[in-house]
C-alpha cells in the first residue's frame, strides 16, 4: 500500500467509524442537528422534569435525573450541546451547569 | 436543642427537619415510636398553618439484627388539599369533625412498610404500594417486600383557637387510626415534648442553676427556662406490636436475648432536583430520594458533630458512623466544661488531659451498653461492634412503674439510653455523662467530680404536657391563647 492509498484508506475508515457512531448513539446524532432556537416557554414545567447536570466538562460527564432515577453518562457531544445552549461554556467549566 | 435546626442546611428547611425521635416499650407488648418534624412552630401561625411537606419522604427505620442497616422501614407521605381555593381562610367556620366542610386546608397521608430480605408478596392484603414507591435511601438494596398499610388517612387540623377548633382533643382522637396490619398511627400537630434551656446552653455552655460558677460574668443563678415552651411541632407516631419488629417474630422476655435490642432512627428525604416553576409559582421535582435529615440519639448531631460535619452527617447512614467515632471519644463539650467552670471539674480536666478515649460515651451513643457494664442489674442496649448512632431499645425491659426522667442515671432501666421516653431529661443525662459521671462504667477507678452528678438544666416538663395514651404527645397549643399576652 503506497502512502497516498494508505491516507485514503485511513480517511475512508475514519468516516466509516464516524458513521457507525452516529447510528449507534442518538446523542451524537442530536449533536449534528442544527443549533437549537431560543424560544419562549410554551407552558409550565412538567410535574416531573427530566434534568441534565454536567458534572465534568473535560470528561464529558453528565447526570440525567428522570422520575426517581439518576444515571450518569460520558457523552462529550451531549455536554457540548448543553454548553452551547448555556452560552457560557467558559464560565461553567469549573462549576457544571444544570 | 435535640435536633431542631441543628445543621446549616436543614435549618433552612423546616418541614424536612427531623427534630427528635422517641421509642419506648408501651403496654400490651408494643413499641411506640414518635418522630417529630417542623420544629419551633408559633401556634398563631396563620393563615398558612403548619403541615408536613408533600414533597418530603418521612421514614422510620428499624435495625433488628445489629448491623446498623434497616430491616424494616415505615414510610409516610403526605398530600395537601384545599376544599375551597377562593378564600384566604384555613377554615370558614368551626371545625367540628374531620369531615366538616368548614375545614379548608387538609392533609392526608399514606403508610407503607418495607421489609428487607424478603421476596415481594404475591397475593393477599395488604397489597403493594403504587408504582414509583421505593424504599428510603438508607434501605439496603436487594429483595424487598413492601405493603401499603394505609392510604388517605387524615391528619387533624392545627389547633387554631376556641372558635375554630373548639373541641380539639376530639379532632385529634378521630385522627388515630388502627391499621388492618396491626399498627396504630397518628400524624399531626402536637406540643413539642422536648424541653431544653436553649438560651442558656448556647450562651457559652451556661446552665442557669450553676451559672454563678461560669467563667464569664457569672450572674445570679436561677431555674431553667424552657426554650420550646408553648411551641408546637408535627408528630409522626406509630405503635407497633413488638413481634412485628423483632428479627424472629418473637416478643422477647430475656434482656440478653439475641432479638431483644432494636436500633431505631428516623429520617427525611427530598427529591434530588427541585426547580421553581415560575408559570405556576410552585416547585417541581425529579430524581431519586436523597436524605436531608436524620435523628437517632438526641443531641448527637447537635453537640457531638462539628459545624463542618453536620450537613454530611444528615446525609449519611448509621452504618457509616465510624467516621464520627473521634467526636464521641473526645467530645468538645467535655473539654470545654473545665474551662468554662474553673475549678468545678478537676477530675474531668485530668481525664481530658490524659487523652483517654471516652469508651463510656461510645457505648451509650454508638454501640449500646453491653450486659455486665451497669453494676447490679441485668441491662443491655448492645447491638454489636458497628459504630452507629441509633436509638437502642431493649424490648424485653418492661415499662417502669415509676419512671425517672434521668433514665439509667436515675436507676430506671426503662429510660434513656434504653430507648427514649417523652419525659426523659436527655439534656441533663447527656451533660452529666459528658461531665464524666458515666466514665466509671468503663474505668471503675475513676472518681467523677461531685458536680458531674449535680449539673442540671433545671427544667421539668410542664404539668399535663403529655397524654397517658397513644399518641402520648400532648395537645398542641392553640394560636388564640399562645403566645400569652
Amino acid at each position: 500500500m503506497n502512502t497516498v492509498s494508505r491516507r485514503s484508506f485511513l480517511k475512508t475508515a475514519g468516516l466509516a467509524t464516524g458513521a457507525a457512531a452516529v447510528t449507534a448513539s442518538p446523542s451524537v446524532a442530536a449533536a449534528l442537528q442544527p443549533d437549537a432556537l431560543e424560544t419562549t416557554p410554551s407552558g409550565p414545567l412538567p410535574h416531573e422534569p427530566i434534568v441534565a447536570v454536567i458534572r465534568d466538562v473535560d470528561l464529558g460527564e453528565v447526570t440525567v435525573l428522570s422520575g426517581r432515577t439518576e444515571k450518569t453518562y460520558r457523552d462529550k457531544v451531549l455536554v457540548r450541546r448543553l454548553l452551547k445552549a448555556a452560552e457560557q461554556n467558559h464560565t461553567v467549566r469549573k462549576q457544571g451547569v444544570a | 436543642m435535640s435536633s431542631h435546626r441543628e445543621a446549616p442546611e436543614i435549618s433552612k428547611d423546616p418541614v424536612a427537619d427531623n427534630a427528635d425521635v422517641y421509642a419506648w416499650v408501651t403496654p400490651n407488648n408494643t413499641v411506640t415510636i414518635v418522630s417529630n418534624f417542623v420544629p419551633l412552630q408559633g401556634p398563631a401561625g396563620g393563615p398558612n398553618f403548619f403541615e408536613f411537606g408533600d414533597d418530603v419522604l418521612y421514614s422510620i427505620y428499624i435495625d433488628n439484627d445489629g448491623d446498623a442497616v434497616p430491616e424494616i422501614e415505615y414510610q409516610f407521605q403526605f398530600t395537601s388539599s384545599l376544599q375551597n381555593p377562593n378564600t384566604f381562610l384555613y377554615n370558614t367556620g368551626p371545625i367540628g369533625s374531620l369531615t366538616d366542610p368548614n375545614w379548608n386546608a387538609r392533609q392526608n397521608y399514606s403508610v407503607v412498610r418495607f421489609d428487607a430480605g424478603k421476596p415481594p408478596k404475591k397475593a393477599g392484603p395488604p397489597g403493594p404500594p403504587g408504582p414509583g414507591v421505593t424504599p428510603g435511601p438508607a434501605f439496603a438494596k436487594g429483595p424487598t417486600r413492601s405493603a401499603e398499610l394505609g392510604s388517605n388517612l387524615q391528619c387533624p387540623p392545627c389547633n387554631i383557637g376556641p372558635r375554630s377548633t373548639p373541641n380539639y382533643d376530639a379532632l385529634a382522637s378521630a385522627a388515630i387510626t388502627t391499621l388492618p396490619s396491626g399498627e396504630t398511627v397518628f400524624c399531626g400537630q402536637r406540643n413539642d415534648p422536648f424541653f431544653v434551656d436553649l438560651g442558656s446552653i448556647f450562651d457559652l455552655g451556661a446552665l442557669r442553676p450553676v451559672q454563678s460558677l461560669h467563667l464569664i460574668h457569672p450572674p445570679n443563678s436561677g431555674p431553667g427556662v424552657n426554650g420550646t415552651q408553648a411551641l408546637n411541632i408535627h408528630t409522626i407516631a406509630i405503635q407497633i406490636p413488638i413481634s412485628m419488629l423483632t428479627n424472629d417474630g418473637s416478643t422477647p422476655t430475656s434482656i440478653t436475648g439475641p432479638s431483644s435490642v432494636l436500633g431505631i432512627w428516623s429520617a427525611a428525604s427530598r427529591r434530588k432536583a427541585r426547580m421553581f416553576d415560575d408559570h405556576q409559582g410552585t416547585f417541581v421535582e425529579s430524581g431519586p430520594w436523597v436524605q436531608v435529615s436524620r435523628l437517632g440519639n438526641p443531641l448527637f448531631n447537635e453537640v457531638v458533630t462539628h459545624l463542618g460535619q453536620k450537613d454530611d452527617w444528615n446525609r449519611g447512614n448509621p452504618v457509616d458512623d465510624a467516621e464520627y467515632l473521634p467526636n464521641v471519644q473526645h467530645p468538645e463539650l467535655a473539654s470545654l466544661l473545665p474551662v468554662l467552670y474553673p475549678g468545678v471539674f478537676p477530675n474531668l480536666a485530668a481525664l481530658n488531659a490524659s487523652n483517654a478515649a471516652r469508651a463510656d460515651l461510645v457505648a451509650i451513643l454508638l454501640t449500646g451498653i453491653p450486659n455486665g457494664v451497669v453494676p447490679g442489674v441485668t441491662y443491655s442496649t448492645f447491638t454489636g461492634t458497628t459504630y452507629a448512632d441509633m436509638l437502642r431499645l431493649n424490648v424485653a425491659i418492661p415499662p417502669a412503674a415509676s419512671p425517672n426522667s434521668l433514665g439509667i442515671l436515675g436507676g430506671d432501666v426503662a429510660g434513656f439510653p434504653n430507648g427514649r421516653r417523652l419525659a426523659d431529661d436527655v439534656v441533663t443525662i447527656e451533660i452529666r455523662a459528658l461531665a464524666g459521671l458515666t466514665y466509671p462504667l468503663v474505668a471503675p477507678t475513676y472518681t467523677p467530680d461531685p458536680a458531674a452528678s449535680g449539673v442540671t438544666q433545671g427544667l421539668v416538663p410542664a404539668p399535663g404536657q403529655y397524654l397517658t395514651a397513644f399518641p402520648y404527645v400532648g395537645t398542641p397549643y392553640d394560636g388564640f391563647d399562645h403566645p400569652a399576652s
